[in-house]
């Protein structure tokens, strides 16, 4: 905890020697990638204290700036019951750029094509650097629920949009669960 | 009675004047410093903006300079503008 978050507390004048033996471990990391690690593991570690219903991210083994998320399917919407996985690669220079997010599993959505690309503009130009793991994957979550149709990647999903029952049967037949 | 004191160690804890405990860009504390910094304090100062959102001063510059365009608060989206 101590190294993710050194001077947390109320002891600001703490020497940057407690700031654990971390620093000097990675001498060869250019300023740029430490600063994207750290923030990067206080996410991580925002995460495992609770990232909200729904919604879950770990990095891939042993590569922090490659991350898994998944999302689950809101009630109440055609996606209801569904689980996706996807994929978020961080560039070093995380948070000022959004990560590159993509979908793993096949989803039949308006604004998702074959390939997994999004569409979604606070993934592009209406980026912000507050946004983070957790809020990105909230975003995709409500997404699914709420496509925009006037700008679909996939036109068949945007013009059976209109049909709820049609649709869902589309996304049960389309759907594989991410586990395999 | 007549005390004389032959020693003394002062010590005072200081805090920076803002509402959130951390840096919405860099994720830190204010108390620390951002993440190319290695002390806390005036070689690390907080800046705030016309909206009132509060962040180091180094991570909004880095935020700023990455724009092409006009540069906004990445809390509030407002333009953003320091404090004067």
């Amino acid at each position: 905890m101590a190294a993710v978050n050194g001077y947390q507390g109320n002891t600001p004048a703490d020497p940057p020697a407690s700031n654990g033996s971390k620093q000097p471990a990675a001498p060869t990391k250019t300023v740029d990638s430490q600063s994207v690690l750290k923030r990067l593991q206080s996410e991580l570690m925002g995460l495992m204290m609770g990232g909200g219903p729904g919604i879950s991210a770990f990095p891939e083994e042993d590569n922090i700036f490659c991350w898994k998320g998944t999302i689950t399917g809101s009630k109440d919407t055609v996606f209801e019951g569904t689980e996706y996985r996807l994929s978020l690669s961080f560039s070093n220079d995380y948070p000022f750029k959004p990560p590159k997010v993509k979908f793993e599993t096949c989803c039949f959505h308006p604004n998702v094509d074959v390939y997994g690309n999004i569409c979604l503009d606070i993934l592009q130009d209406k980026w912000s650097s507050a946004y983070d793991v957790r809020t990105i994957l909230l975003s995709i979550q409500s997404l699914l629920g709420e496509p925009n149709i006037s700008s679909p990647l996939n036109t068949q999903a945007a013009q059976l949009w209109s049909n709820q029952e049609e649709y869902r049967k589309m996304v049960e037949k389309l759907y594989k669960p991410p586990s395999a | 009675m007549k005390v004389k004191i032959l020693q003394w160690h002062a010590v005072a804890s200081w805090t920076w004047d803002a509402q959130d405990e951390t840096c919405g860009i860099c994720r830190m504390a204010f108390d620390g410093c951002c993440p190319d910094c290695k002390l806390p304090g005036d070689d690390c100062p907080l800046i705030w903006g016309a909206c009132n959102h509060a962040f180091h001063l180094h991570c909004i510059l880095k935020w700023v300079n990455s724009q092409t365009s006009q540069a906004h608060c990445p809390m509030c989206r407002r333009e953003w503008q320091f404090k004067e």
